[in-house]
């Protein structure tokens, strides 16, 4: 077994065993903190299927970004977790059964029969001059233009309705207006008297 | 390229040992002697009121909405930066139609106060 | 000589990386341990006290000292905590701070690993320290800890939106993510540098690291006056001493990365002028050294100069003047570069 074949299935079983711990733990932080070590090994399995810039973005949005957002407000929300679990006995079987089917599924579509070695053969390794980002950039920015500009509408519906959703304005609160901070004149806040000398006394 | 990853896997992971390394010397060489009083909850002398675990405004929830949308802008813009010279002015003008659309965004959030803190 | 070089290049691969990593990272753990010497002499200095000078001759034994006081203390595990995520979050917050150094360059070639996306690499690095603050607040259970982890997450993510989008500039100009193309890039002297096309960007990336390490005038995360110590207020010996390390070698990172994207990294100074001959036999790590100090230099006087910004400033100057400049400036030096406008494109 080559070294690189035995890192990825070092990563694949970190990221299976820690998959399985974010549904299992009893505490959400910890799901969530699971699942931040499963986006990393996944980034680590991407890697080395040489998508160099797609690993790295994966560890810069996912897990710097969109979990720090799932740490925000799993730590505010205070999960009665006895609620969640009740109906997990119950529901198990109906689990379970969907579970295997689901497997079945992929292992049947994609399974070696459809996507095997004999059907696409490995690529070549790339050589180290490769520039993944630069490959990615031109694809993007030639072929996909449309693509991107569909994601920058979706991107502001998302902040639309982020801010919307989200947004209260507290009529308690006070705030500073900057601007006119900066505008104010001496002679607004000054006001210079003139006064007869104290005598001494 | 997978060769050029291997000192960083092993960085960060020397990177790591240095800090077990560093926390398991504190264990072995330190003293050990926990009471109530150290252990409890630090609030400035006060016996500990209320749980730790509260509720926060919600504007630091808008903050980290719109930072993932920001971050992803960002991610789009490397691979533009990296090829800016191959795919000349009609990738630039793509790029600024894409920039344009989050100014967009951005001009909302701003006038909708969204970036206010009082 | 010639048999330790032969030793060197019979040892296997792997054991030859950890030599490198060691040979990179034992400096850098000196340079923190006498950088934090050189904060208190130098703050002390500004406020015109000798500062520590007791432990050896002029103090210069302070540090080691600190290091083995700290190493004696006890570690106190709060009772309400949650004792593994306690003594996790300071390893997450001290690994990335060193993990970035694998891809930085220290002169042409000398590099650990030469990766194309090197750039990509530390933002990415730069942003999961993140990690290592909420978790030490939330496991903590305290509400200091807590508030002050959840302000410095707002905080840290802010001002990584300018950052980013500052190096987004940096790549325009250069076209390469990787970070010995960006310096080769900058060859021909002081004024073929980036921080002349780049001046706001310069200024925003910088500032931006320093309220990204939560340093003063940005440092409401461990406010003294108001949460005590922010996050980090219920830890102790080494758990403390493991954050500060990595507060510590994270300034240096950031000083290190603005000398290399933008002053010109191991590049003389003089190279073009009549005076690149004089100064030929300085190696350029030298350089690279001497600018990453101008910089670390800067972390400190901005601590004894300025006073503390309050939050709802910090949020206002990262999201309404920081990000709207750095967006203005990617569009200015992308119209610049694709349209050869201006005396520093080719």
């Amino acid at each position: 077994m080559s070294f690189e074949k035995f890192l990825f299935y070092l990563f694949a079983a970190i990221l299976v065993g820690s998959a399985l711990m974010v549904i299992t733990r009893r505490n959400p932080v910890h799901s969530a903190l699971f699942l931040v070590l499963a986006f990393f090994n996944m980034a680590a399995i991407w890697l080395l299927a040489e998508a160099e810039f797609l690993a790295i973005v994966l560890v810069l949005v996912y897990v710097g970004a969109v979990m720090v957002l799932f740490l925000f407000v799993i730590m505010m929300l205070d999960i009665d977790l006895a609620t969640v679990r009740a109906g997990f006995i119950k529901h198990l079987p109906v689990g379970i059964v969907v579970a295997v089917l689901m497997l079945v599924e992929m292992v049947l579509v994609l399974g070696p029969k459809h996507f095997g070695l004999t059907k696409y053969a490995a690529p070549e390794a790339a050589p180290a001059d490769y520039n993944n980002t630069a490959e990615l950039g031109l694809s993007l920015f030639t072929q996909h233009l449309y693509a991107l500009e569909i994601a920058a509408v979706i991107l502001l519906v998302a902040m639309i309705a982020a801010i919307s959703l989200t947004l209260r304005k507290r009529p308690d609160s006070k705030r500073q207006n900057v601007t006119r901070q900066h505008m104010v004149k001496k002679k607004d806040r000054l006001k210079i008297i003139k006064m007869p000398a104290e005598e001494k006394g | 390229m997978l060769e050029n990853y291997l000192p960083i896997l092993i960085f960060i992971v020397i990177g790591l040992f240095v800090g077990i390394a560093a926390m398991g010397m504190g264990f072995i060489l330190s003293p050990h002697n926990p009471d109530e009083e150290k252990g409890s909850r630090y609030e400035c002398g006060f016996e500990a009121f209320e749980s730790a675990r509260m509720k926060f405004d919600v504007r630091f929830y808008l903050v980290a909405i719109l930072f993932i949308l920001f971050d992803l802008e960002i991610a789009f813009f490397f691979p533009w930066a990296v090829v800016l010279d191959e795919i000349g002015p009609v990738g630039f003008w793509a790029m600024m139609i894409f920039l344009g659309i989050l100014v967009l965004g951005f001009i909302y959030e701003w006038k909708k106060g969204a970036l206010e803190w009082e | 000589m010639d048999f330790l070089i032969g030793l060197y290049d019979s040892l296997p691969v792997a054991i030859q990386i950890i030599l490198k990593i060691v040979v990179i990272m034992g400096p850098l753990m000196v340079l923190v341990a006498y950088y934090t010497y050189a904060e208190r002499k130098v703050i002390g200095y500004m406020q015109v006290r000798i500062g520590p000078n007791r432990v050896g001759p002029k103090g210069w034994g302070q540090p080691i000292a600190d290091a083995v006081k700290l190493m004696f203390k006890e570690i106190v595990l709060p009772t309400h905590a949650d004792k593994t995520l306690f003594l996790i979050a300071p390893l997450l917050s001290i690994g990335p701070a060193l993990a970035a150094w694998a891809v930085f360059p220290f002169d042409t070639g000398l590099v650990l690993a030469d990766i194309n996306a090197g750039l990509l690499y530390l933002l990415a690095m730069t942003s999961i320290g993140v990690y290592g603050v909420i978790i030490a607040g939330w496991a903590s259970n305290s509400k200091y800890a807590f508030l002050g982890a959840i302000r410095c997450a707002a905080q840290i993510v802010s001002y990584e939106i300018a950052m980013g989008f500052a190096l987004v500039g940096v790549l325009v100009v250069a076209g390469s993510l990787n970070l010995g193309q960006i310096v080769e890039g900058q060859s021909g002297g002081f004024w073929n540098w980036y921080w002349l096309p780049l001046l706001p960007l310069f200024v925003i990336y910088f500032i931006s690291g320093v309220a990204e390490t939560n340093r003063a005038p940005f440092d409401v995360a461990e406010g003294e006056s108001e949460i005590v110590a922010g996050f980090h207020v219920d830890y102790s010996g080494m758990a403390f001493a493991v954050f500060f390390l990595a507060e510590y070698a994270n300034m240096i990172l950031i000083s290190a990365l603005t000398a290399l994207m933008f002053l010109g990294g191991w590049l003389s100074p003089f190279q073009g002028t009549f005076m690149e001959s004089w100064f030929a036999w300085v190696p350029g790590i030298i350089w690279l050294v001497a600018k990453t100090f101008v910089f670390m230099f800067l972390f400190l006087w901005f601590r004894a100069t300025f006073p503390r910004y309050r939050y709802d400033q910090i949020m206002r100057l990262g999201w309404k003047i920081f990000i709207p400049i750095t967006i203005v400036w990617i569009v200015v030096a992308g119209a610049m570069q694709v349209y050869d406008i201006g005396p520093w494109y080719q």
